[in-house]
């Protein structure tokens, strides 16, 4: 009977049928929690690129906007619905004033798309924080792009130098070697052993920037 | 073969890596940290046992011309459910690993073992072997990246071991340190174990 021409393909098929089947069981399953998990995680990390600029305007510390979530998300996050604007946007108010812009950026790395959150004051010239959201980078290398080491050279950082250009308005940095101290404004850490990624973060800072930063020149959020 | 012979048959006289040579693009690949090595090697136990176990119980029905398809299909799902359950319970670990938990698949151990002992053997026997060849394979990938993690961050686990007099070795970092590393390695065990035996 196993030798036959059709139990081959009809055993195939009950295996096929059995192991879909419980995979889609478990994933079902699993499905409300990745996605509580990843919504969470997405608020929270929008909340803690505004997180000091609420805590500044409130009187209150990081830490304390931070704990209270969701509430403190719900009360001063506001998302941006502009169909003109194609990033996802959002708004961090304090009474009735804008405090400070949050955006979804995304870029090309090594082996796949970035996407990252980047904080903004009120002029969209600064960037106030920068966090990496999902990466395709290679574990242990190109990876360690979400290491706070590397995030927090971007942390405070004036990227529009040249605001009246109507080419590119961002700086122009160089990369050093991770064990090196910057000398000037212009110089950051690289990851060891990922110079495209390290590369691709910066591309993306700078082709991202330039697009908020001529799209708010021209219209409004 | 009782079960204790098995399993340590599996797990170090017959060890995939040091002597079949099977699964190194994994270990070559996430042993530059000791946490993504120990994840890596419970996934692959994992896959490899409940893997092994289910190929094992239906072997007498499995026509020969889709055996291979039936294992991939088999081995895959365990894969899944593997990569299904971290992004569920530990999505801190699932998103350090990024896409290695994927390729827990193609690691030839999964297949090797497959052929050459569970389609043969008895579920439990069989279950007991991907165990063994699983350890073994976590053993030859906490080793390797003991030492890369060490010389190339200064630490073990991702806690400092070596203070700040310590200059990182880049080279421990990147991928060719893994090469030299395993190949070190697998010519040790080969001179100090197997030809010493001989």
């Amino acid at each position: 009977m196993k030798d036959s021409f059709l139990f081959p393909i009809v055993f195939m098929l009950i295996m096929v049928i059995i192991f879909a089947g419980i995979l889609s069981v478990m994933y079902r399953m699993s499905e409300p929690k990745i996605e509580a998990y990843q919504v969470e995680t997405y608020q929270k990390r929008i909340l803690s690129t505004v997180a000091k600029k609420i805590a500044e305007a409130e009187g209150s510390s990081v830490d304390d906007v931070m704990s209270q979530y969701p509430d403190t998300f719900t009360k001063h996050v506001r998302q941006i619905d502009n169909p003109q604007f194609e990033r996802s946007a959002f708004r961090a108010v304090v009474g009735d004033s804008t405090v400070a812009y949050c955006f979804e950026i995304g870029g090309k790395g090594l082996w796949g798309t970035m996407q990252a959150l980047i904080s903004t004051d009120t002029e969209f010239r600064t960037i106030l924080d920068f966090t990496i959201v999902n990466q395709m980078e290679t574990p242990g290398l190109g990876a360690r792009i979400e290491e706070d080491w590397f995030l927090a050279q971007f942390r405070d950082r004036l990227f529009v130098v040249n605001p009246e250009s109507n080419e590119d308005v961002t700086m122009k940095y160089e990369f050093i070697a991770e064990t090196q101290s910057p000398e000037n404004e212009a110089q950051l850490r690289r990851v060891t052993g990922a110079t495209i990624t390290s590369d691709s973060v910066i591309k993306m800072l700078r082709d991202e920037i330039n697009y908020i930063y001529n799209f708010v020149r021209k219209n409004s959020l | 073969m009782n079960k204790k012979e098995i399993f340590v048959n599996a797990a170090f006289k017959e060890n995939s890596i040091w002597r079949q040579i099977l699964g190194i693009c994994s270990a070559l690949a996430v042993t530059n940290l000791m946490l993504n090595s120990l994840i890596m090697g419970l996934g692959v136990i994992f896959v490899l046992a409940l893997a092994n176990f289910t190929i094992s119980i239906i072997r007498n029905w499995t026509p020969r011309s889709v055996r291979m398809m039936v294992q991939t299909l088999i081995i895959a799902s365990y894969v899944i459910i593997v990569d299904v359950f971290l992004k569920a319970n530990m999505p801190e670990i699932s998103k350090q690993l990024g896409p290695y938990v994927g390729l827990i698949i193609t690691n030839c151990i999964l297949m090797g073992r497959a052929e050459a002992f569970a389609s043969q053997n008895g579920p439990l026997d069989s279950m007991i072997d991907g165990i063994g060849a699983g350890l073994g394979y976590t053993i030859v990938l906490l080793a390797i990246s003991f030492i890369r993690e060490l010389f190339g961050f200064g630490t073990i686990f991702g806690l400092q071991v070596l203070g700040s007099w310590w200059t990182n070795w880049s080279i421990m970092v990147m991928a060719p340190s893994a090469f030299f590393l395993l190949a070190i390695f697998i010519w040790i065990i080969n001179t100090h174990y197997y030809k010493a035996k001989a």
